[in-house]
């Protein structure tokens, strides 16, 4: 193989994993996600949530909302410290702050639903629930550990910052399970979603002459895991490709009003989705199309979904989702790209032998190497999943790839660093030591129960 | 007047100072403002989410970007004051 043949290989493989990205798992999964994530930011009342943080909550109220809190108040960084801070200073302490820190970055909406459609529902389940019960455990010993400090920090505090009251709006509720609705219809796999209900053939003679051509840009490769790209697949690119030109000139500053590109961009995402849902198969004589249940759902609630924006928010709130949503997009997507591209390429890049070598096994050492590798390589948001997809096709066994998945999110240099910066040496260092010990843990079990 | 936009540097809260600033124009008002990125000076205002606004010293908003017809009446009622 000379050098060329060798970087376009690379290269090809880096391609394969973005095609099946976009094509298949950004879609339905991220597309309604993103909307969901949106709607946390902007419609869902913080202070209905907050009321439960402050100094004078019981313990067993506390924990749980932190925890909660870290589902609903945490789609970014940019939340997620200041409230961290606020909870250790002015609120309910160490303990519950911790728990708030741990679990935000692991279980938001957008990460666990990436993690149930890239790598299984197995691993996303798994991620969810033992995050939370470890984020509660390791805020308990940490507040333990340094109660102490922690009575100390009682007699100073007032509770202002968490004094505020609210509560979330039945529409509000309404909503989110309606957008709920879509992100699940599109993604769960069980036949009432995934049969045909009926199917009719397009003669389009030059189907199944363009899929050849696809599998030879895009071989599938299934021992590396990649998919390759379908003619449905081309299809549903290209949409996503006019939602993102269309969304940057109608969804750049919605929250000063809509303009006509936003109703083609939410026009165009509203199709995109549809089109997603039908079941496309390029045979000999053309294209097989599939009525799926998906497709049907997906219509009802998406009808659903813009029939209470237009009818049951203000005006404002509905820009506000709408900006949210955006911003979430702009800020993870491009980096989310390149994180696939770049994971796609390793692929082919790393030697099977050493992932199998490392974390082949379920083992202490396989686990540890799993936690420390999140720990010392710092990704993006998201990120963390294409990463993992790639150890996982590789050859790395399902306890440490789930003990990475934990560590990689919790602990980067950088946010160890600013966390440092809130609770001190002592702290951290015992925080980091808990997380490391427990990522460990729940890989080796989760290793044990997989297998 | 004094306009304090609390919060880390995140595109919330460049949007929020974006609408301060338009808001103030729009009242006629001028004013001074002040990004506050410190966490202990944000957490002095009572702050538990940001992004916060903080005119004359008084907290107005904090856990979300209001409406700029809400930062303008804000800031005429700290005129009039």
């Amino acid at each position: 193989m000379t050098v060329f043949q060798y970087v376009a290989m690379l290269l090809q493989t880096g391609l394969g994993s973005l095609a099946a990205y976009l094509a298949a798992h950004v879609l339905l999964c991220l597309l309604p996600a993103f909307f969901i994530a949106g709607a946390l930011a902007a419609l869902m009342p913080k202070e209905a949530i907050t009321k439960y943080l402050g100094r004078n909550t019981p313990k067993w109220i506390s924990y749980p909302a932190s925890a909660l809190g870290g589902f609903v108040l945490a789609v970014c960084s940019c939340t997620i410290m200041p409230l961290f801070a606020s909870i250790y200073k002015k609120g309910a302490g160490l303990g519950p702050a911790i728990t708030f820190l741990f679990v935000g970055p692991a279980v938001n909406i957008l990460a666990i639903s990436l993690t149930g459609v890239a790598i299984g529902m197995d691993i996303a389940l798994a991620r969810i629930i033992l995050s939370i019960i470890f984020g509660i455990g390791i805020g308990l010993l940490m507040a333990w550990i340094f109660r102490k400090d922690d009575a100390a920090h009682d007699t100073e505090t007032n509770n202002n910052a968490f004094g505020a009251e609210a509560t979330v709006p039945a529409r509000v509720w309404l909503f989110f399970a309606l957008l709920l609705g879509t992100l699940i219809a599109g993604t769960l796999q069980v036949g009432l979603l995934t049969n045909s209900y009926a199917t009719f053939t397009l003669g389009e003679a030059w189907a199944p002459g363009f899929q050849s051509w696809l599998d030879s840009v895009v071989p599938p490769n299934p021992s590396l895991g990649i998919e390759g790209v379908s003619v449905h697949g081309v299809l549903l690119i290209g949409l996503l490709i006019l939602i993102g030109v269309t969304a940057w000139k109608g969804l750049n500053t919605v929250d000063e009003g809509y303009n006509r590109w936003t109703f083609v961009a939410l026009g165009l995402v509203t199709l995109t989705i549809i089109v997603a849902s039908f079941k496309v198969t390029a045979v000999a004589s053309g294209l097989t199309i599939g009525i799926t249940g998906k497709l049907i759902a997906e219509i009802l609630l998406l009808a659903a979904v813009w029939w209470m924006a237009a009818r049951k928010f203000e005006a404002y709130e509905i820009q506000e989702w709408l900006w949210e949503m955006w911003r979430f997009v702009k800020q993870i997507i491009p980096l989310l790209l390149v994180g696939v591209f770049i994971a796609g390429m390793a692929r082919a890049l790393i030697p099977a032998a050493w992932i199998t070598t490392l974390a082949g096994r379920n083992t202490v050492w396989a686990n540890l190497a799993g936690v420390l590798f999140g720990v010392f390589m710092y990704f993006p948001t998201l990120v963390e999943v294409p990463i993992a997809q790639t150890f996982l096709s590789l050859g790395m066994q399902r306890g440490p790839l789930l003990a990475y998945l934990l560590a990689d999110p919790e602990l980067s240099l950088q946010s160890i660093l600013i966390t440092n910066s809130i609770i001190g040496k002592k702290k951290t260092a015992v925080y980091v030591t808990l997380v490391a010990i427990f990522s460990t843990l729940a890989g080796l079990i989760f290793g044990m129960v997989v297998k | 007047m004094e306009i304090k936009i609390l919060g880390k540097g995140c595109p919330k809260c460049k949007r929020l100072e974006e609408l301060a600033r338009e808001a103030a124009a729009e009242a006629g008002v001028e004013a001074t403002f002040t990004k506050v990125k410190e966490m202990d000076e944000i957490m002095a205002y009572d702050v538990a989410v940001t992004p916060a606004l903080v005119i004359d010293e008084d907290l107005k908003c904090s856990g979300r970007i209001p409406q700029k017809s809400e930062i303008v009446i804000w800031i005429q009622e700290a005129v009039s004051e």
